[in-house]
């Protein structure tokens, strides 16, 4: 009768805990999904003049000066990004369209002004740098959650901001990270910091949320940072004159944009 | 020292313009090239093939009803003639009529097709002077004086470019660059000119397009209405009694269809045109093109990272070869195949955070026996200054092919750009 009842308990601790790691899966899954949402799906469309400094390992800065429109189709599904350069002088004028696709392959166009040329771009590897910085393509426009299992680790502070730790492992074999900690702001789900780690477990990147304001009624992350830690330099980004739900048209992310971008968000 | 007055005076009233109306926003870039020829064998006089300083202004200005948009470059050339040049690389206003069109009006730079550096329906200006020394890519393109309306339908988007002035390619003549005559490779005293199409509205050029987006793939269809682009035909003149050939443009129509898009994680471009040579339909002229039938295929891939590898191959099929043949024989003259083939690639490798780009880009003709080699490296020093060092090299068994009549223009060049 006692090791019944001993079995028992241990049957319903495992249940518990079993069920408990499950929930804390979950949660994280969520946290992730809420997270990626309110970072890269913020209300349904945005514009933003942008600018990007990029520093290298010696210390010496470069600055890119572009405009940046964003609609989301679906959200956390298809989204379309539209970039106009306005600095440095060689690629001023240059336009260049993402057709965001989750579950596929991104389609990109690059459009230069000099030869009239649309030029389809190949966009099998998300990873590649953006523009010549420390930031990756999916850094821009967000690696989906799905794309990784998520781990909850527990709770910590960064800046007195309480954050959910959550551990993450790519599902499939991939370039950019072995695994990744996200530092998760509880209050407002924005992503405060995260960690990337290469396969042999060290740090190879650094993501900062630099300054977190209100636009529109909307937590904006107006300056964020990614350091490279295995061959230094950092690339910070920083946005401004933002403007949410302007209700941008489908047909400002096509070719005839490509080559005539609209002044209407283009000045 | 009266261009340099001229010069003076434009760029002052560029500055004043541009300070006067403030919404003006001028940018642009100050370079430096010299090139030096690698074959002294070669025919011309100068043993420079770029020598020169250029000032590019840019001007914008966007109002309400158009915009404007202006590109000028100052030339000083050392390299042969040491003169001061200026041309208006573009001179247009852009503006909307209704929701559905935009118009495009003055000095522009057209260009539409899938090829890399190879063209079918692309008929719009070259400049292979600039190409083959190693100016900057937008070089390749020389304007034309145009009107260009896009409509975009539902169907589908519907382009037209009218060039009322013929405006021909823009080929090495012998001063810096030699070229093959028709009997030998010459350099000085040998500049080709050919005398353009009268300034008629009959020989203006018309260009058309529609284009439609199926899924993720782009077609198109084109038509062109004009002549060809390089003095491909001659007409017999009598001078003093005696026939002289005078090269001429000969007419041409286009009619060809394109396809792109994403496939196997690269970009796969399909693009074919039947050259319908209107001065020689029956294709026993021998003083006039045949028509051709042309078809490319080609594909791009991100093959590692920062290192995208290119290929294309090109097939031009010769109607009435049999004809073409017989006369050139019997003139001792260079026969080509009755499909002409030629394949290219290129490769390109960033490094140092795409600070540094290493560029090649390969042309070989098996059925020419020819081919020609472009390498370059550049280097972007800060934002604003930028190195590159490059190279151009042809190479043919006949003096008469494509790339082979350039075989004696090998060149390596330097560049400095300041943009500003």
């Amino acid at each position: 009768m006692k090791t019944l009842l001993a079995n028992l308990t241990l049957i319903l601790v495992a249940i518990v805990v079993a069920s408990g790691s499950a929930l804390a899966q979950e949660d994280a899954i969520e946290i992730m999904k809420q997270s990626h949402l309110t970072y890269y799906y913020a209300a349904d469309d945005g514009a933003a003049t942008v600018t990007m400094t990029i520093t290298d390992k010696r210390g010496k800065e470069r600055v890119k000066e572009f405009i940046m429109l964003r609609m989301d189709e679906e959200e956390g599904g298809k989204q379309k990004y539209y970039t106009y350069f306005k600095k440095p002088s060689d690629i001023s004028r240059l336009t260049f369209m993402v057709h965001k696709i989750p579950d596929g392959n991104d389609l990109r166009w690059i459009y230069v002004p000099s030869v009239d040329l649309i030029k389809p771009l190949s966009a099998d590897d998300k990873n590649s740098s953006f523009v010549g910085s420390h930031f990756s393509y999916e850094d821009v426009s967000g690696r989906h959650w799905s794309e990784d299992e998520h781990k909850l680790l527990g709770d910590s502070t960064i800046d007195d901001a309480p954050v959910w730790i959550i551990e993450s492992v790519p599902k499939d074999s991939y370039k950019g990270f072995a695994r990744k900690m996200s530092y998760v702001d509880q209050k407002n789900y924005l992503p405060l910091m995260e960690r990337y780690f290469s396969k042999k477990d060290r740090p190879i990147r650094l993501f900062r949320a630099e300054k977190i304001e209100e636009v529109d009624g909307i937590l904006t992350m107006t300056v964020r940072s990614i350091e490279n830690l295995k061959k230094g330099g950092k690339t910070v980004i920083a946005f401004d004159n933002i403007e949410y739900n302007v209700g941008m048209d489908q047909s400002i992310f096509t070719e005839r944009y490509l080559k005539n971008p609209p002044r209407k968000y283009i000045k | 020292m009266n261009n340099l007055i001229k010069l003076g005076v434009i760029g002052l009233l560029v500055i004043s313009a541009a300070t006067a109306q403030a919404d003006v926003y001028i940018d642009g870039f100050l370079q430096n090239l010299q090139g030096a020829r690698l074959d002294e064998t070669n025919p011309t006089t100068t043993e420079m093939t770029a020598s020169e300083t250029r000032l590019q202004m840019r001007a914008e200005h966007f109002g309400d009803g158009a915009e404007f948009f202006g590109r000028l470059d100052f030339i000083y050339d050392g390299a042969d003639m040491s003169t001061y040049e200026w041309e208006l690389r573009e001179g247009y206003t852009k503006f909307r009529l209704g929701q559905k069109v935009d118009v495009k009006l003055g000095r522009q730079i057209l260009t539409w097709g899938t090829g890399d550096l190879i063209f079918i329906n692309d008929v719009f200006a070259k400049d292979y002077q600039s190409f083959f020394v190693g100016r900057d890519d937008q070089y390749l393109k020389a304007p034309q004086d145009a009107m260009r309306i896009d409509a975009y339908l539902g169907l589908g988007d519907f382009s037209l470019a009218w060039t009322p002035r013929f405006t021909p390619n823009r080929l090495p003549t012998g001063r810096k660059l030699s070229y093959f005559n028709g009997e030998q490779i010459v350099g000085d005293g040998n500049e080709f000119i050919v005398p353009v199409p009268e300034s008629k509205f009959e020989n203006g050029e018309f260009a058309a397009r529609f284009s439609r987006m199926f899924g993720s793939f782009n077609t198109a269809l084109y038509f062109y209405k004009g002549f060809y682009k390089n003095p491909m035909g001659a007409e017999i003149v009598m001078i003093e009694a005696i026939p002289v050939p005078i090269p001429l443009y000969p007419r041409l129509n286009i009619y060809g269809a394109s396809i792109r898009g994403p496939l196997a994680g690269g970009i796969l471009w399909v693009e074919g045109g039947y050259y319908d040579s209107r001065d020689d339909e029956d294709g026993d002229d021998p003083l006039m093109p045949n028509s051709q039938a042309s078809g490319m295929i080609g594909f791009e891939r991100q093959v590692a990272s920062n290192l995208t590898i290119n290929a294309q191959w090109l097939a031009e099929y010769m109607i009435d070869h049999d004809i073409y043949s017989g006369q050139n024989e019997v003139n001792g003259m260079y026969v080509r195949d009755e499909v002409r083939h030629m394949v290219t690639s290129r490769i390109t490798k960033l490094l140092m955070d795409e600070l540094l780009t290493l560029s090649a880009f390969v042309f070989y003709s098996p059925t020419d026996e020819d081919g020609y080699a472009r390498f370059s490296a550049r280097y972007k020093y800060s934002d604003e200054l930028t190195l590159t060092a490059g190279g151009n090299f042809f190479d043919g068994n006949h003096e008469a092919t494509e790339f082979g009549q350039f075989q004696r223009n090998d060149n390596a060049y330097v560049k400095v750009t300041y943009g500003f």
